[in-house]
């Protein structure tokens, strides 16, 4: 199995090296040629800009290549040095190094973040400084990945082989983002055509996990054209041998990207990106229903497209344009049978479709103020077998943003952005932001930012029309179709009662929040530098379901509201030292305190109180003994060593991943049929030091590589201690063992122009 | 002078202090109340089988299972209309004698607080049970609390989909029984044999451990 699946990987590539040799040719043959005017027309109408006038200069590549420089923290290309916001760069090298294939592998090993599964325990979202996934936006090259279940948007769809870099702003950056980047933006920057190059990679490992690369790039004269593809496939993984089914069912899935640059024009440039995803994942295993156990098989897939034609046109030195067009579509599909007769026991289906116009400027004043200004306009609809109808729902979002940049002295660096945005639903939305940095010494820096981010009540918020049966029977309603599906009820004689007056159930608004993030970086010793950022996020308005009425089977209706209030605050810091020539060292950690403010507020007038499960005492629960929000661990950090010899061709790392103990919710079982036992033992349905706590881990992952002229091999071991938790920890897999293999293919007369 | 005036203060207050305790009451001295536990009290006859994976329940009768305080014993079924019961429990269900369910005047309310620091029960306030608007004495809430206070008033079942019947801890539960005198209960585990864990697959649910205090005499005092 092993070995056949090796062998056929091996001439795949041998055909996709002749290919691209064909296909070089060719490229040179005809497409270095201007393009024909028609197809720059016909470009110009995907974009929606055909009626601007642009064009274009060079950009500045040149600068790239010299200093570390990010594009999300201010929308436009800055040294990361520069900003006075924190920012985190991780540069492919890096992944390459830790042979990470999927965009979950790279995050959960940085400071701060925290990779966390969705309600149902399985899957990979984020947790940034606190927050639950639904708030930190994912972008790639600028432009949301949409397809959320629960909030939570699954990195693992996202391939890193043609990844540039991934930029991370922490901190609210609903300023010039908008909806959801109400803990940070994740932005995943991907290669562009700057050579002609091909690469191939193949990866084998435990789970007999295969992840196929290629990739290639062309560039003539006026044209640049960079194709990607990403095949994944895996048999899952079964941490609970006992129970029928595994606790990651195989799937395989695949990714195509694509990059089209044209220079219309000396100043004007055309890109276009393009994006493919495709995922099969084959279900087997029992569901519980009314008690019974019953045996299941089926199948979901996935399927997420986007185009991105962006225009870029300089008028002059001073004044950059961009004009940038985004759709995207997100669907699944899913069906499970009876294993017994071959019954349809669930089907479900969700179709998403975001499209989005925006035109932005970057104007330099002079060399210390320049002026960002955008506008823009989104289009969201959904239609899924989840609310009921299959009506398609819509909502359309307009927006303007400014941002000012001013920088009077070398040390002295001020940010500051407004972002006004107008939702067909909720309303307006206002997200001020500002951000300074002061260079106290050459040694040592400070900065500071404060900003409200903002995220919009979702389509499940406003539209869900669910009701779980199996679950042990309630409905779970929107806020835009309560009152008319109550009012259907109530004219049916099905309510028995209502525990919430149905007309207190006004329209949602945004969720909010108000964040402060003060730090700074500090040279402690020569070359031992130290980052650290304080942060408090105050977060309102936060959408909660709410227990609206009991309907004459004695079942429950819920619906949202905004209700909750917490507050996220702590401390991270980072050490760097480059302990030898090719060594570099880091340490990482992150101190967190995530609270329910109300909770909070009412353990601290003694309101709250705990029962020994052991004696059934009660006793008031002191304010020390407040633990926080589930899923949060207090303390988290990393150490990482990192060897790289360019000279000899190796590198290696070796990495520690540790997370704290925390607290699970209350979640009653996964799909296998185990129970979880929410951490809440006596009596307060809060976490307090006193309830059982899922306990804290490290991960150990370690790789080498060795590169002898165009090959590269490399070994790795992921979690090396076989580290795995069934009940509560579902989507942390054991020791992933992997070997990998590339190619790069140069074609050194043509590279860059 | 001073030292004068205290005595005979106290004195004062002791014969008028005797002087009340011996008209208002014929019976014995006052007794020194102390709690009392039921445990497992079995709230729906039905036997909960357990087979593969959950425990089904395939007769369940419905029926409350009643309780009196006074005589801390459970009060048969069939002396449901009288003012024999308190209190009845009926899965998560609980009822108590007066208003729509029953011909007695037992009312209910909750106080937040530690059982023991209670020592007195309020004169008024009680709740009647109401079934026409389904308002269940202690369960009558305002319709504006928000989800966490109106879920469930004596347990949480955490989200939506758990199972796990939770009581809340400090909420003391203050009884007029049905003979119009005061009790206070807590309620600490829905489940046989009060675990210190839950395991909602293997443990039988509907089993109420709760422990109380009666006051027989007329007063509202515990």
């Amino acid at each position: 199995m092993v070995k056949s699946t090796k062998i056929s990987s091996n001439r795949l590539k041998m055909a996709l090296i002749l290919l691209l040799r064909v296909f070089i040719k060719f490229f040179n043959a005809h497409i270095c040629n201007p393009m024909s005017s028609r197809l720059f027309i016909f470009l110009c109408l995907m974009a929606g800009v055909d009626s601007l006038v642009f064009c274009q200069q060079a950009d500045t590549l040149k600068v790239q290549q010299l200093e570390e420089v990010v594009i999300t923290a201010t929308r436009n290309e800055r040294t990361v040095g520069a900003l006075p916001m924190p920012v985190t760069l991780i540069k492919k090298d890096m992944v390459k190094t830790m042979g990470s294939v999927r965009l979950n592998d790279v995050l959960t090993e940085q400071t701060g973040l925290v990779v966390v599964p969705q309600v149902n325990g399985q899957g990979n979202g984020i947790q940034l400084q606190g927050f639950n996934p639904d708030y930190t936006l994912i972008l790639v090259d600028g432009e949301p990945i949409i397809g959320r279940y629960t909030g939570s948007l699954e990195l693992s769809r996202l391939a890193v082989g043609n990844i540039k870099q991934v930029e991370i702003v922490k901190g609210p950056s609903s300023s010039l983002y908008g909806s959801d980047a109400l803990a940070g933006v994740i932005n995943v920057i991907t290669e562009r055509p700057i050579s002609n190059e091909g690469n191939f990679s193949a990866r084998y490992g435990t789970n007999n996990t295969l992840d196929l690369n290629a990739s290639g790039s062309l560039v003539g004269k006026n044209v640049g054209v960079y194709l990607f593809g990403n095949r994944y496939s895996t048999s899952g993984y079964d941490l609970s041998p006992e129970n029928y089914g595994k606790t990651v069912s195989p799937f395989t899935n695949h990714t195509f990207g694509s990059k089209v640059t044209y220079r219309l024009s000396p100043k004007t440039d055309l890109l276009i990106g393009g994006r493919y995803f495709n995922e099969n994942q084959d279900y087997n295993f029992d569901v519980l229903s009314n008690s019974i156990s019953v045996r299941t098989y089926g199948e979901g897939t996935i399927n997420d497209w986007n185009i991105n034609p962006v225009i870029t046109h300089r008028f002059s030195n001073r004044l950059k344009t961009t004009a940038r067009f985004y759709t995207t579509h997100y669907g699944t599909n899913s069906f499970l049978k009876r294993n017994s007769d071959d019954s349809v026991t669930y089907r479900d289906n969700f179709n998403q479709l975001f499209t989005r116009y925006e035109a932005t400027g970057e104007y330099f004043i002079n060399d210390n103020n320049v002026v960002t200004l955008g506008v823009g306009s989104v289009d969201e609809s959904v239609s899924t077998s989840r609310y009921n109808d299959q009506l398609e729902r819509k909502q359309r979002t307009d927006y303007a943003f400014v941002q000012y940049e001013w920088n009077p002295v070398r040390a002295f660096t001020v940010v500051s952005g407004l972002r006004y945005d107008r939702n067909s639903i909720y309303g307006d939305q206002l997200s001020p932001k500002f951000s300074t940095k002061v260079d106290i010494t050459k040694k040592f820096s400070l900065k500071g930012s404060v900003g409200v981010g903002f995220k919009s009540p979702d389509f499940r918020q406003l539209y869900f029309n669910f009701n779980n049966q199996a679950g042990g029977g309630y409905s779970v309603l929107g806020t835009e179709i309560i009152k008319e599906k109550l009012t259907e009820f109530q004219s049916q004689g099905l309510i028995q009662s209502y525990l919430f007056d149905p007309n207190l159930l006004g329209k949602l608004k945004a969720e909010t929040s108000f964040s402060i993030n003060v730090g700074g970086k500090a040279e402690i010793l020569p070359k031992l530098q130290l980052d650290f950022n304080f942060f408090r996020n105050m977060v309102d308005n936060l959408i909660e379901s709410q227990l609206v009425a009991i309907n004459t089977s004695s079942q429950s209706i819920y619906s949202y509201r905004n209700i909750k209030r917490a507050l996220m605050q702590g401390l991270e810091t980072d050490l760097s030292y480059p302990i030898a020539k090719n060594f570099s060292l880091s340490l990482g950690y992150q101190l967190l305190y995530a609270l329910d403010r109300d909770v909070n507020d009412a353990v601290n007038k003694g309101e709250v109180f705990w029962r020994d499960p052991n004696t059934l005492v009660t006793q008031r629960l002191r304010p020390v003994d407040y633990f926080g929000l589930y899923n949060r661990s207090r303390h988290t950090g990393n150490f990482k060593i990192f060897y790289n010899n360019k000279e000899k061709g190796w590198e290696g790392s070796l990495r520690v991943i540790y997370r704290d103990k925390f607290g699970l919710g209350g979640i009653s079982g996964n799909i296998s049929g185990e129970a979880v036992p929410p951490s809440d033992r006596n009596g307060n349905g809060i976490l307090d030091d006193y309830d059982y706590f899922v306990n804290g881990y490290a991960l150990v992952n370690f790789s080498v590589a060795k590169s002898v002229e165009s090959f590269r091999f490399q070994l790795g071991v992921d979690n090396l201690f076989d580290y795995t938790d069934a009940v509560n920890i579902p989507n942390l897999p054991g020791r992933l063992i992997y070997t990998s293999i590339s190619y790069s293919l140069k074609n050194k007369q043509k590279s860059n122009n | 002078m001073k030292m004068f005036r205290s005595i005979s203060l106290s004195a004062a207050c002791l014969l008028f202090a005797l002087a009340m305790s011996s008209c208002s009451n014929n019976d014995p001295a006052p007794i020194a109340l102390t709690a009392v536990t039921f445990k497992d009290l079995n709230a729906d006859y039905a036997p909960l089988v357990f087979t593969g994976v959950a425990p089904t329940r395939p007769t369940q009768k419905r029926k409350y299972t009643f309780f009196s305080f006074k005589t801390g014993q459970i009060v048969a079924s069939s002396d449901s209309a009288t003012n024999k019961w308190d209190v009845g429990f009926q899965s998560t269900n609980i009822i108590f004698n007066g208003g729509t369910s029953g011909p007695g005047s037992a009312g209910a309310l909750v106080q937040k607080g530690i059982f023991d620091e209670i020592k007195t029960a309020p004169t008024s306030g009680y709740i009647l049970d109401n079934k026409t608007t389904s308002v269940f004495a202690v369960s009558g809430r305002p319709a504006t609390s928000p989800a966490s206070a109106t879920n469930e008033w004596w347990y949480s079942s955490g989200s939506a989909n758990s199972t796990i019947v939770a009581p809340i801890a400090g909420q003391v539960i203050i009884v007029k029984t049905a003979d119009g005198r005061y009790a206070k209960m807590e309620i600490q585990s829905f489940y046989k044999g009060a675990p210190a864990t839950v395991n909602n697959l293997s443990d039988l649910d509907r089993y109420y451990t709760f422990r109380y205090v009666y006051q027989p005499g007329n007063t509202n005092s515990f």
